[in-house]
């Protein structure tokens, strides 16, 4: 196989598909998934069939997809009717606070992980490895929310080291950097967590491909050439190491954003995951729709990338199937 | 493929803690019949800290936080055992049959299980628990199949393996059929990969199962410890976090590590590659 990209076509497929389905699977009415029972009672029954007529409600199944596909394609994701604005303006206003937070763990857990994976591979077996290897192994067996929670009452609720919610101190009226400052501070936990529940795999992985890397004969030669252990461990045997760690990065971008969803309802942080607990509380079906498709296009476009990468820098990659 | 499984768990401490573990879930699952309080009956003595009566303590509307911690092992093992079952079989199918399926229906087998892996499933199962009421069965029912991907593709690397043994090749140059192949030849000679995919599929279930409800999307029938963490965080500032937070946490902690050091204890039995740290080098 040249490479998957038709997986990422099915999985494309599968996700607007269901995306499409879900109103439909409500028992009782899709309008109401669309627009919430609150605004149907109020409705006259000529305003109820416009609106039937605007959804394509009244036409066959197959017709209703093209009408949805339409919608879709000029980026029409509905009204969420809590915030009562476009649900693509909504999830601009909480974007922002993810992509700080989860671009921060995925650059924090990728640096530490494989700095950590070169370190304990290149001790195998010494007290420093088998401790991280524990340590990590534990963190690993969590759940992100339990972790978040477990920070959040020590460093928060018993140390009062971190605030314990929300991205900026309300009314503060802070500017420059005191109010990067505090953006930092209102950050620091929930980044900890997710920093700690994403580094594990990539740990283990760079850990493994190290020990393999260092039973190999130009390691060896590196050494007899006399070449410091820095350089070995870094240059030589570190850098080959990390081969196969790319082609996990796909991979992780999904555990992470999930992972995000669940550490900001810990923290109450204001981004996608605080958006989608408030859009399955209040049953605010547009915005939940809108959030589904963001969150699963952005991971298969995550993946889809790094594969196109991985075959890019290595094409044994796109045979490796 | 024989393996002593008893043995692999027993002699390792890993597997000593992850069985005694598991143990220790099953145990305090089926003692939740026995406990005097029932965890959906409301009492006048709300936020009580433990004591002799309510072991630990009671909840924001006086509920006793013990029965439900009980009654919330039952939920999670359940779940993780229909739910691992069902996920398991799909994968046997899936994997199994790309293989026997002929080099078509494994194209499009294998399209389909990349997909599924490249899409971020609990995504999809918590937007789905928002539109549909999820009860038991259906919540296990969606577990499975969003779950199924990651077991296919390593039934059909085993299959691959299998398919070029001589048994399996004399039953195929005696005309067996594929159903024959399937569940007489292939079956057992997989069950030790099988095993561990249902160990890692039972895992999935109680992570996912915990996080809808932590998310409050879950049964709102069932007691569950996703759903106690759910309600206790909301009261994270008073003392009660000691006794109403941290037990549904740690027990939920507990049991995903159960499996995951049994899952670590049982994988090397299956792949001689990973077996190599034991004995290779220095």
């Amino acid at each position: 196989m040249p490479s998957r990209w038709p997986s990422y076509l099915v999985a494309l497929v599968l996700i607007v598909a269901v995306n499409f389905a879900l109103p439909r699977l409500m028992p009782g009415d899709p309008l109401q998934a669309i627009y919430g029972g609150e605004m149907l009672v109020e409705m006259t029954p000529e305003a109820y069939a416009a609106l039937e007529r605007r959804y394509g409600l009244d036409r066959p199944l197959a017709e209703q997809f093209l009408f949805y596909l339409g919608r879709l394609a000029r980026g029409d994701l509905g009204q969420s009717y809590y915030y009562g604005c476009p649900v693509p303006e909504v999830i601009g206003g909480a974007l922002p606070w993810t992509l700080l937070l989860a671009g921060s763990a995925f650059l924090l857990s990728s640096l530490l992980g494989m700095w950590l994976g070169i370190e304990s591979g290149w001790r195998r077996d010494k007290a420093g490895d088998r401790g991280l290897l524990w340590l990590l192994g534990l963190v690993n067996g969590l759940p992100d929310f339990f972790l978040g929670i477990l920070f959040l009452l020590l460093f928060g609720v018993l140390l009062h080291w971190f605030p314990l919610s929300g991205a900026l101190t309300p009314y503060a009226g802070y500017t420059g950097w005191a109010l990067a400052l505090d953006a930092a501070r209102h950050l620091a936990l929930p980044l900890a967590v997710l920093t700690l529940t994403n580094l594990t795999d990539l740990f283990l992985l760079t850990r493994g491909s190290m020990v393999t890397v260092l039973g190999e004969r130009y390691v060896l030669t590196a050494r007899a050439k006399g070449l410091t252990d820095r350089v070995v461990r870094y240059r030589h045997a570190g850098r080959a190491a990390l081969g196969p760690v790319t082609a996990r990065l796909g991979v992780r971008v999904g555990r992470l954003v999930t992972g995000a969803v669940f550490v900001e309802v810990v923290f109450a942080y204001p981004g996608i995951g605080g958006l989608l607990q408030d859009a399955l509380a209040m049953r605010d079906y547009p915005l939940l729709q809108g959030l589904f498709l963001l969150i699963t296009v952005s991971v298969l476009a995550a993946n889809a990338l790094a594969d196109y990468a991985l075959v890019r820098v290595d094409p044994r990659a796109g045979h490796a199937y | 493929m024989h393996i002593n499984y008893w043995g692999a768990v027993k002699g390792s401490t890993v597997g000593r803690v992850g069985g005694g573990l598991l143990l220790a879930a099953l145990a305090a699952g089926a003692a939740a019949p026995l406990w005097p309080h029932a965890p959906e009956a409301f009492s006048q003595a709300v936020l009580q800290p433990p004591s002799a009566a309510h072991w630990l303590g009671t909840n924001d509307v006086g509920q006793d936080v013990m029965a439900q911690l009980l009654h919330g092992a039952r939920r999670s093992l359940a779940v993780a055992l229909a739910a691992g079952c069902l996920t398991t079989a799909l994968s046997f199918l899936t994997g199994a049959g790309a293989v026997l399926g002929g080099r078509r229906v494994d194209a499009m087998l294998m399209r389909l299980t990349d997909a599924m892996l490249a899409v971020p499933t609990i995504v999809i199962v918590i937007v789905l628990a928002a539109y549909v009421p999820l009860r038991f069965a259906g919540l296990v029912l969606v577990i499975a199949l969003t779950g199924w991907a990651a077991g296919a593709r390593i039934v059909r690397a085993q299959v691959l393996i299998l398919r070029e043994k001589a048994h399996v090749l004399a039953a195929r140059t005696f005309g067996a059929s594929t159903r024959h192949l399937l569940f007489r030849h292939l079956l057992p000679d997989i069950a030790p990969v099988l095993l561990v995919s249902f160990i890692q599929s039972a895992r999935r279930a109680v992570l996912l199962e915990a996080g809808l409800a932590f998310l409050g999307v879950g049964d709102p029938t069932a007691v569950s410890w996703g759903m106690m963490l759910q309600q206790a965080l909301q009261f994270y500032y008073t003392p009660a976090w000691s006794w109403w937070l941290l037990p549904p946490g740690i027990a939920l902690a507990l049991t995903l590590l159960s499996f995951l050091l049994l899952g670590s204890v049982l994988e090397p039995l299956l792949d001689p590659r990973l077996r190599r740290d034991e004995h290779a080098g220095d």
